[in-house]
């Protein structure tokens, strides 16, 4: 058990496969995952191959993600994103923002702590930065 | 409103970076707890050794080698990089390596794909699956996290019945199966083929999202 524990906390540090990879929002997988999967229904239609089956893991994902998506529209997305990164945060802090839509400053703080121990959003000028981060994703939200 | 309006900005690319994978963590926060730095659904590249046997080989040799590297890996879970969801594209298939004896050959391929792993101090949601004394499972596309009794408001208690749940004191927040949750995970054990995790939700901003009853 222990051997695990460390491996774990060893991986945490994340890998450098980690460090080139991109990090994906529910919204975005869900869009890479119907592509695919639409690829992979008429792969199946014009061949009849049993064996283009989706895996579990798959179906799970995308269930997942489409229940937990807050934007359907891929352009929505894409300006989730571009008005995030305006922000000057990082991928994963983007992405927890994407995913988890905060309503105020606060929660935001709470669900991403990051957000203050970099320096970025300090005080109340940093409060109202994130607000108004928080204010353009609503927007956003509000004309999908 | 101007937000919507403006052109889209530029991300900040670091000056060496080329290729888009390269941008996304290219200046790492500054972030000392090292849980808070990573997400759920990754963009990654792989590369994998894939043994092809002879009788493939001729025209269609690539495609033969990405149906099979799909086959083998999609749907599967390592401990390293957690379930590979998709392969969203093959980038480089190297030179291959003839195994002396089988004639099998050996191709280096590197591939693109969806992953999903989950890591500790993260804030995502999740269905509830299941709801007993214990405490509570609920599911987040691939992985399993378990919410022990513990982790759960004090305020809460466990109700037996037809439809276990957990619920508040004032019966205003109940927990059941198929609600949604907001969760912390707080540990994760990470093994070969598969990945368990421990959630709480006895933090702020964290419970209910959403539950059955109250949104049908």
């Amino acid at each position: 058990m222990s051997g695990e524990e460390e491996e774990n906390a060893a991986e945490l540090k994340i890998g450098e496969e980690f460090l080139k990879a991109k990090c994906l929002m529910n919204c975005e997988v869900a869009i890479i995952l119907d592509h695919k999967f639409e690829q992979i229904q008429q792969h199946a239609s014009s061949e009849s191959d049993p064996s283009s089956q989706v895996s579990q893991v798959f179906e799970k994902s995308m269930q997942y993600v489409k229940r937990f998506s807050r934007y359907k529209n891929p352009d929505a997305v894409r300006q989730v994103r571009e008005t995030l990164s305006r922000y000057g945060l990082a991928e994963f802090e983007l992405c927890t923002l994407g995913n988890l839509c905060p309503d105020t400053s606060g929660e935001a703080a709470a669900l991403v702590p990051s957000l203050k121990s970099a320096g970025r959003f300090v005080g109340d000028a940093g409060n109202d930065r994130i607000d108004k981060m928080l204010n353009d994703l609503s927007l956003i939200k509000k004309f999908e | 409103m101007d937000s919507l309006s403006q052109p889209p900005s530029k991300r900040p690319l670091s000056s060496s970076a080329t290729d888009f994978r390269e941008v996304s963590l290219a200046s790492p926060p500054a972030a000392d707890d090292e849980g808070e730095r990573s997400k759920m659904f990754f963009h990654i590249v792989l590369e994998r050794n894939m043994q092809l046997h002879p009788r493939h080989f001729g025209p269609h040799l690539r495609d033969k080698l990405v149906s099979k590297l799909i086959k083998d890996v999609e749907g599967t879970c390592s401990g390293r990089h957690g379930f590979v969801v998709a392969i969203t594209g093959v980038e480089d298939v190297g030179k291959g390596l003839i195994r002396e004896g089988t004639g099998y050959v050996t191709f280096p391929v590197k591939y693109q794909c969806v992953v999903f792993r989950p890591f500790k101090g993260e804030i995502l949601e999740a269905v509830v699956t299941m709801v007993n004394k214990m405490g509570f499972f609920a599911e987040a596309g691939p992985v399993q996290i378990f919410v022990s009794n513990h982790l759960i408001p004090d305020d809460m208690e466990f109700q037996s019945g037809d439809v276990p749940n957990y619920t508040t004191s004032d019966g205003s927040v109940k927990i059941q199966k198929e609600s949604e949750v907001r969760l912390k995970i707080i540990g994760t054990r990470v093994d070969a083929t598969e990945i368990f995790c421990i959630g709480t939700i006895k933090d702020d901003f964290l419970g209910v999202i959403s539950d059955p009853g109250a949104a049908v």
